[in-house]
C-alpha cells in the first residue's frame, strides 16, 4: 500500500521517536544483544497501520528472546515517519548512523521508503518490507535503474501482480464480463490501472476514468457506467473515495460486481457506508489475515501481544523472521547481515518459499481475495 | 447575501457548511442511534428524523456564521479596515474551523448511517427519479422562495437593502447597521446549514475537508450567476452542475475543471458582471 502526502501536524513527535525499547525481559551478562529497527507510521492518520506491523514485529521478536535465551537480546528502535515522505527524510537519517541497528523492517509505505533510501543505501542497512509495493523501487527498467538496489527487499508481491489478479477476482464467476475500470488520479491508482490493462481481454472493457480522489459527487462517472452497460467496476484508489462512489453507484440501480484493491482494503471501509451496500465488494491484497494462516497463532498472538493481529501482521513477521534466522547464524554487522539477507531462503507463515531476487523483490508471490460479508471484510483465499 | 450586504467574501462560509454537515450527522447516528446495519427509517418517524437533523444543522450553521462575523469582522469592519483584512481574517477563521475538525475526527471521513431508503419513485424521461434528489430540489425551490420573499417582501429585507446599497445613508436613517449584519450572516448561515443537511441526506458522508472544494464552486456559481445577486446564485448552480456532468462526460472527467473555467472565463469575457449582472438592486442581498 502506498501513501499520499499528508499535512502533518506532530512532526515534532516524529523527530523524537526514535526511541530505545527493549523486548527482553532481563539482561544477560553472556548474551549478545542485536539491535533491529521498526519504520513507519506510528502516529498520525495512518498510526493503524504501523502499531499493526510493529506488533507483528514484537511478537515475532518475543518468540526469538524467548527462545535463545541466554544467547542473544534482540532489541528494537522504533522510527515514526507517519507514513509520510517528509518525515520520513527527517527520522532517516537517525537510524541510519545508529550503527548498533543491522536491520529494518520497513517503511510501511512506499513513498516513506523512497524518501529514506538515500540514507539508508549511504550507510548499507538491510531494508525489508513488509507492505512496500510499489513497483518502481525494485523495477531495474525505472529511471535511474532499480533505486532499491541493494538495501531494499520485501515480502508481499508488487501491483505489478495485484493489477492483474484484481481484474482476475473482480470478473470470477463472471460469464461475459464488462468492466469499467476507475482510477483515483493518485500514483497508486493509475499504475495499478496501467499493470491491469494488459491483463483485460479484447471485449471486455466496458471502459476507463480518472477521478480526482477530492470527488464527492460521482453521477458523472456512474451515468458513463450505466451508458458502457458495465456490469463489474473496478475502484483502483482509497477507501474514503471507494465508499460514497460504491455507495452512489449502488443507489443508482447497479447491481453489478464492485471491487477494489489493497487501497480500499481497511477495517474502516465498512464503517462509510451501509452494509447492505457494501455487501459483495471484493478486494485484493498481497496480506493474509494470521487467523487464517492459523487459528492457533491468532490466539497465541492475542494472548502475546494484548490485541488482535491487523494488516500486514503476517508480513511483518515474515520480514522479522528473516533478520532474526541471520541473527540466529551469528550476524552482528550491517555488511553480514545484508549479505545473509541476500542469501536466505525459507519459509513464510502461510508456507511459501521466501527467496529474494537481485531487486530484492520475493520470488513468486501471489495475491490473496477479500470479500465484504455482513458489513465485514472476510479472507476468500489466494486469487487463482 | 453576505457578499451582497457587505461588499466581501465569506470565505468561512465554506467551513460553516461543512460544521452543518457534521451536525446531521451527530443528530441522525448519535441522537436517533443509526448503525450502517440499521434498516432506514419510514413513515412519521422518517419525516420526525429529517426534520429534527434540518433544523438542528440550520440552527448550528446560523449561530456559528453570526458568532464568524462577530469575531472575525465586526472589529475590522468598524475600524473601516478596508476589504483586504476582512478577507484574510475571513480565511483564518475558515483555517481554524477546518483544522479544529480534522483534529476531532482523526483526519477521517465520516459517513453517515442510512435513515432514509433510497428507493426511485418515478421516471422523467431516461432518468430515474429518486426520493432524496426530490426532496432536495423541492426544497430547495421553496427556500429560494422563502429568501426571495424575505429579502424583498419583509422589514428587516427592505434593512437588508437599503445597507446593500448604502450603509451611510442606511444608518442616518436609523437602521441599526450592526443587527442588520449579523441577521445578514444568521439567515446565510441558516441557509448554509440547510445545505449542509441535503448534502448528507443525499452523499452520506463529510470529512473536515470537504467545504474548500464545495466552497470553490459555490463562489464559481455565484461568479457565473452574477455575484452577490440571489437568482444570479441560483441559476449559476444550476448551470456549473449542468456544465460539469456534460463535460466529464462526453470529454472525460478529468476535464471538467477545465471545461468549466474556460467557459466561466468566456462568460465573464461578454459579461463581466455574470449571467444575471450584480445590479439587479431588487433582488440583491
Amino acid at each position: 500500500m502506498k501513501k499520499r502526502g499528508l499535512i502533518s501536524v506532530a512532526a515534532a513527535a516524529a523527530l523524537a521517536a526514535a526511541s530505545l525499547v527493549a523486548v527482553a525481559p532481563a539482561s544477560n551478562a553472556a548474551a549478545k544483544t542485536i539491535t533491529l529497527a521498526f519504520q513507519g507510521p506510528l502516529t498520525g492518520e495512518e498510526a493503524s497501520v504501523g502499531q499493526d506491523e510493529l506488533a507483528g514485529m514484537l511478537y515475532a521478536v518475543k518468540l526469538f528472546n524467548a527462545k535463545n535465551k541466554g544467547k542473544y537480546i534482540v532489541k528494537v528502535v522504533q522510527a515514526d515517519d507517519q507514513g509520510d515522505p517528509a518525515q520520513s527524510a527527517k527520522v532517516a537519517p537517525g537510524i541510519a548512523s545508529n550503527k548498533k541497528i543491522i536491520g529494518l523492517v520497513g517503511a510501511a509505505y512506499s513513498g516513506a521508503t523512497i524518501a529514506a533510501l538515500p540514507y539508508y543505501k549511504q550507510t548499507l542497512l538491510p531494508m525489508i518490507s513488509p507492505s512496500a509495493t510499489r513497483v518502481s523501487i525494485t523495477n531495474p527498467a525505472a529511471e535511474g535503474g532499480a533505486m532499491g538496489v541493494p538495501v531494499f527487499h520485501r515480502v508481499p508481491p508488487t501491483d505489478k501482480v495485484q493489477g492483474p489478479s484484481l481484474f482476475k477476482l473482480a470478473t470470477k464467476g463472471v460469464s461475459s464480463p464488462k468492466v469499467f475500470v476507475v482510477d483515483d488520479q493518485s500514483a497508486y491508482g493509475v499504475g495499478l490501472v496501467d499493470y491491469m490493462k494488459p491483463a483485460i481481454p479484447a471485449g471486455q472493457s466496458a471502459g476507463f476514468d480518472s477521478v480526482s480522489d477530492k470527488t464527492t459527487d460521482w453521477s458523472a462517472t456512474i451515468s458513463k457506467i450505466k451508458t458502457a452497460a458495465a456490469n463489474v467496476v473496478i475502484y483502483t484508489g482509497y477507501f474514503p473515495q471507494a465508499a460514497p462512489f460504491f455507495k452512489q453507484l449502488r443507489d443508482s440501480g447497479y447491481t453489478g460486481i464492485l471491487a477494489g484493491g489493497d487501497g480500499v482494503l481497511s477495517p474502516s471501509f465498512v464503517t462509510l457506508a451501509p452494509a447492505s451496500v457494501l455487501e459483495g465488494v471484493r478486494l485484493t491484497a498481497g496480506t493474509v489475515p494470521l487467523a487464517e494462516i492459523s487459528a492457533k497463532l491468532e490466539a497465541d498472538f492475542k494472548k502475546s501481544m494484548g490485541k488482535a493481529s491487523g494488516v500486514y501482521a503476517a508480513e511483518s513477521i515474515d520480514a522479522t523472521n528473516v533478520f532474526l534466522s541471520c541473527v540466529a547464524k551469528g550476524v552482528s554487522t550491517r555488511e553480514a547481515m545484508l549479505k545473509c539477507v541476500k542469501a536466505y531462503s525459507g519459509k513464510s507463515l502461510t508456507g511459501a518459499t521466501i527467496k529474494f531476487d537481485a531487486y530484492g523483490d520475493v520470488a513468486g508471490g501471489a495475491m490473496n481475495g477479500f470479500e465484504v460479508k455482513g458489513g465485514k471484510i472476510a479472507f476468500t483465499g489466494p486469487v487463482k | 447575501m453576505v457578499y451582497g450586504v457587505l461588499r466581501m467574501i465569506n470565505f468561512a462560509n465554506s467551513e460553516i457548511f461543512m460544521v452543518g454537515t457534521f451536525a446531521t450527522i451527530i443528530i441522525i447516528r448519535d441522537l436517533f442511534k443509526f448503525t450502517q446495519a440499521s434498516e432506514p427509517a419510514t413513515g412519521a418517524r422518517l419525516w420526525l428524523i429529517l426534520a429534527t437533523a434540518l433544523i438542528f444543522s440550520m440552527l448550528v450553521s446560523g449561530v456559528l456564521s453570526m458568532l464568524v462575523e462577530i469575531v472575525a469582522y465586526r472589529r475590522l469592519r468598524r475600524m473601516n479596515s478596508g476589504v483586504l483584512a476582512p478577507l484574510i481574517s475571513a480565511i483564518g477563521v475558515s483555517m481554524v474551523l477546518a483544522e479544529s475538525v480534522r483534529i476531532l475526527t482523526d483526519s477521517r471521513p465520516v459517513a453517515s448511517p442510512r435513515a432514509m431508503e433510497k428507493k426511485f419513485i418515478g421516471q422523467f424521461f431516461d432518468a430515474g427519479v429518486r426520493i432524496d434528489n426530490t426532496i432536495i430540489v423541492i426544497s430547495a425551490l421553496i427556500l429560494f422562495a422563502v429568501l426571495i420573499t424575505f429579502v424583498n417582501k419583509t422589514r428587516m429585507g427592505k434593512a437588508i437593502r437599503a445597507v446593500s446599497m448604502n450603509p451611510n445613508a442606511a444608518r442616518l436613517m436609523g437602521i441599526n447597521i450592526d443587527g442588520v449584519v449579523s441577521a445578514t450572516f444568521l439567515v446565510g448561515g441558516l441557509m448554509t446549514g440547510a445545505a449542509g443537511f441535503f448534502y448528507v441526506l443525499k452523499y452520506e458522508n463529510t470529512a473536515s475537508n470537504i467545504g474548500f472544494e464545495l466552497g470553490i464552486a459555490a463562489f464559481t456559481a455565484a461568479i457565473l450567476g452574477g455575484i452577490g445577486n440571489i437568482k444570479g446564485a441560483f441559476y449559476g448552480g444550476l448551470a456549473l452542475g449542468l456544465l460539469e456532468t456534460y463535460a466529464s462526460f462526453f470529454l472525460g472527467t478529468q476535464w471538467k475543471a477545465v471545461t468549466v473555467f474556460i467557459v466561466l472565463v468566456l462568460i465573464l469575457y461578454t459579461r463581466p458582471n455574470g449571467l444575471f449582472g450584480e445590479a439587479l438592486t431588487q433582488t440583491r442581498a
